[in-house]
């Protein structure tokens, strides 16, 4: 009996297109061996890799709204040369307004921890929409004393400018 | 005449270095060179077994360095080929009993009256390897198409690239199974050099012939039906510098083949069955 079913599925697979996705042990074997590769060249381990996405994240997350779960880092070979390759899902950039504020509020998180030098430097991740929200309260709150600490707004105002004219809706950005 | 020296490496074992080195080493001084090959995994030899020459040998490298009989005195000439000649590794000692000063030196002293010096490297990275490359300055990769294998392969394409004395070094891509290729669960040939960014010297299919050549201690380029030994062959030319063509050994990737190749499975598994 089994070996009509096993006849008859090596029929019904003879004719069946190939599948690439699911059965495809080489591609598997390909990709782990790329990625465990440039980690032997580079001596990146994967918890460098880890904080090294996790900071690019917090940093771009300060002029776009971005995809977190599917950013991408990866690095790339052409020839001798190995690339880092950063493919960042764009949800929607922020509004100067917004950036403006971001920055403020980092450095007044700065400021807080200039002043207590003890204390650990404490929540670095945060979520963007509540991010937003503090630094509504924060800039209400003390707009004052933070503009003098603050130069960046403008150096970055040419980049943010030419994400917003890009982008209506999600799109990827690729940095080398 | 000033010859040259190529270091057979590979970083993992059980890829076929060993092997790799007495066919290349045979195929060569077929086409009329002369060849001496250096086992330097002291310890572990086996480039005797693979030549058959396990019940000649006298003296080893380690005697040589040591002073206790002069180099051409260890060299043991090949049974079927007065061209080639093997300076075989001394079993009962380690790595550190030669070091790579005395390496160099032994191959320099080699090149003066031979066109190739093969020297067979242990496994491994440590010192065993750097003695091996000490005298070269050509290197063949060995590397399946596993992922342990080429993650190995590609650390020492790492060392010898950093390695000045080293001009130039190739892959060899051997025990190839062009079935489980077609079937995609074997990395392919242009996978691996991807992977590796390392120019290809040979391809050499797996070959159940090499169980039985290593048995008889006769390397298989000697037998001209086989697959594996045409690719050694191969190998052996484009070292000397001609332009050789891949073997190919894809399987039939049109209707009928595709066809023949259904139909030859399926009988053997019914074979298998009954």
């Amino acid at each position: 009996m089994s070996f009509f079913t096993d006849f008859y599925n090596k029929v019904f697979s003879f004719f069946k297109p190939q599948d690439i996705s699911e059965n495809n042990v080489k591609d598997v074997a390909r990709s782990r061996l790329k990625l465990v590769l440039m980690q032997d060249r580079t001596n990146l381990t994967p918890k460098i890799l880890e904080q090294m996405r996790g900071e690019l994240i917090d940093l771009l997350s300060k002029y776009v709204e971005l995809d977190k779960n599917l950013l991408e880092l990866n690095f790339e070979q052409e020839g001798d040369q190995v690339a880092l390759m950063l493919s960042i899902p764009v949800i929607r950039a922020k509004d100067e307004k917004e950036i403006e504020e971001t920055l403020k509020k980092e450095a007044l998180l700065k400021g807080i921890q200039l002043a207590d030098d003890e204390e650990e430097n404490g929540e670095e991740e945060y979520n963007t929409n509540e991010e937003e929200a503090d630094a509504d309260k924060t800039s209400e709150n003390q707009p004052e004393e933070l503009t003098e600490e603050e130069a960046h707004p403008q150096d970055c105002d040419n980049q943010t400018n030419d994400i917003t004219a890009q982008n209506e809706e999600e799109h990827k950005t690729e940095a080398v | 005449m000033t010859g040259r020296v190529i270091v057979i490496t590979s970083g993992k074992g059980g890829v076929g270095k060993t092997t790799t080195s007495a066919n290349i080493g045979t195929a060569l001084a077929k086409a009329g060179n002369k060849v001496v090959l250096i086992d330097t995994d002291i310890g572990l030899r086996n480039l005797d077994l693979l030549l058959g020459l396990e019940n000649r040998i006298v003296y080893t490298i380690v005697d040589v360095v040591e002073g206790r009989c002069k180099l051409k005195q260890a060299l043991v000439k090949d049974k079927k080929n007065p061209n080639l000649s093997l300076l075989a590794a001394a079993q009962t000692r380690d790595k550190s009993a030669v070091s790579e000063e005395q390496l160099k030196d032994i191959c320099e002293t080699l090149k003066k009256d031979n066109d190739f010096i093969l020297v067979d490297c242990p496994a491994g990275i440590e010192q065993g390897f750097q003695n091996a490359v000490a005298g070269a300055s050509e290197a063949i990769v060995v590397t399946t198409p596993e992922m342990s294998a080429i993650r190995d392969a590609d650390r020492i394409i790492g060392l010898l690239s950093a390695k000045e004395e080293i001009e130039s070094y190739k892959l060899l891509l051997n025990r190839v199974r062009p079935n489980l290729i077609a079937t995609n669960d074997m990395m392919s040939v242009e996978d691996v050099v991807e992977l590796l960014a390392c120019d290809l010297i040979g391809i050499i299919p797996e070959d159940t012939g090499i169980i039985s050549s290593t048995n008889k201690g006769d390397p298989i380029v000697n037998d001209e039906k086989s697959l594996a030994g045409q690719a050694y062959r191969n190998v052996a030319r484009r070292i000397m510098g001609e332009e050789v063509d891949f073997l190919n050994l894809e399987e039939d990737k049109n209707f009928i083949g595709k066809i023949k190749n259904f139909f030859e499975k399926t009988i053997k598994e019914i074979k298998a069955k009954i």
